[in-house]
């Protein structure tokens, strides 16, 4: 991967990948742009050249999650999610896309390691190898916590039908 | 809703997807894309994406107060700066920023839709406030919003401190409940965040403009 040489130049290349990638999270571009714009100002004073496109992934990736568990902007996100173009979706969990909706509802039930890696699978589309490496964790791991995941979406399944 | 595409095997991620958009080529991702449906639908959607990214500007920070061994540094600035103010005789000729050395506008969030030239609003519409000033410039910034007819006003968003530059977007959105005209002010303050009073045009620290309600 190639490395950013400045902060500049890497929002001007990599922001609207990192801005496409928030708004498959949140279902908002205005909200995507606002949480990258703030990660890049927030890095700005303490940038290096190990900054790169896969860095960036995983922290836009922790402040959607931020975004997602702060309930007073969950509840605007999941009313506007109704309304927001419908995405492709080519990976599915349990047969359904993974929407904020679901996001928000595991977020109350699982750590953010497995939130990690329901994002990485579901949203952005990763292999489990692909997960393993971008997350520096054993594919093992992955795929203790893909059961895991897939676990709790049958459980809360199981209690909206209860 | 959602729609669905089947890919052909394992689905090329949005990374790697995003990745070759830019010009970085894995083994074998390229080919897939081509011959995926699935994949190659998700490729155009990010090469037919065009985001109007805002500018990236400076944050303004305080000075860490753990920084002793600045104490001279610090000193011998502030002694400059003395000197310089000095040195600058007539009193009353402030270099503080003015309303007047300032321009507002507002950035408008409709169903994922964002523009920049629009002044008109519905009920679910969302705003932030954008300013330009001159470069040289840090200020204080508040945000007031007047509904017509109103003699006090309201203050979405939380007072900020921006360096100045082209289209800074102020921090914080809000939206317009009631279907009359608003005006939206900005009010700019050098020192410290301005006063929350009832914005007027002719206030020599404050700018406005008009949102509209569409009919």
């Amino acid at each position: 991967m190639e490395a950013a040489t400045d902060p500049q130049s890497a929002y001007r290349t990599w922001g609207p990948a990192l801005v496409r990638k928030a708004e498959r999270i949140l279902r908002s571009r205005e909200d995507a742009i606002d949480v990258v714009h703030a990660l890049f100002a927030d890095l700005l004073p303490r940038w290096t050249q190990d900054v790169d496109l896969p860095y960036l992934y995983r922290a836009v990736t922790n402040r959607c999650l931020n975004v997602v568990r702060d309930r007073g902007t969950r509840a605007r996100l999941l009313e506007r999610e109704h309304t927001s173009a419908a995405p492709v979706g080519r990976v599915r969990l349990e047969d359904q896309v993974v929407g904020i909706g679901l996001i928000a509802a595991l977020a109350d039930r699982l750590d953010g390691g497995h939130l990690d890696v329901l994002v990485a699978r579901f949203v952005d589309d990763m292999t489990q190898d692909e997960i393993a490496e971008h997350l520096g964790l054993s594919r093992k791991t992955i795929g203790k916590r893909l059961d895991r995941i897939r676990d709790e979406v049958i459980a809360l399944r199981g209690e909206a039908a209860s | 809703m959602t729609r669905a595409l089947r890919c052909i095997g394992e689905p090329v991620s949005w990374l790697r997807l995003e990745e070759l958009a830019i010009g970085i080529s894995r083994a074998g991702v390229a080919e897939h894309v081509e011959a995926c449906p699935a994949c190659k639908h998700s490729f155009a959607s990010i090469t037919s994406d065009v985001v109007a990214m805002p500018p990236l500007v400076v944050p303004v920070r305080a000075p860490s107060t753990r920084r002793w061994w600045l104490i001279p540094a610090y000193a011998a600035c502030a002694a400059a700066i003395v000197l310089f103010v000095v040195s600058r005789g007539r009193p009353g000729s402030s270099d503080a920023i003015k309303g007047g050395d300032i321009s507002v506008g507002v950035i408008r969030e409709r169903d994922g839709a964002i523009r920049d030239d629009a002044f008109t609003f519905a009920a679910t519409d969302r705003f932030k406030v954008v300013v330009t000033c001159p470069p040289r410039f840090d200020t204080w910034v508040d945000v007031a919003v007047v509904e017509a007819g109103a003699t006090k006003a309201d203050f979405p968003v939380e007072a900020a401190r921006i360096a100045c530059g082209n289209r800074v977007v102020i921090p914080g959105a809000f939206v317009l409940t009631t279907p009359r005209p608003h005006r939206v002010c900005v009010r700019v303050g050098s020192g410290s965040a301005p006063p929350r009073t009832l914005p007027r045009d002719d206030d020599d620290d404050v700018r406005c403009v008009t949102l509209s309600p569409e009919r």
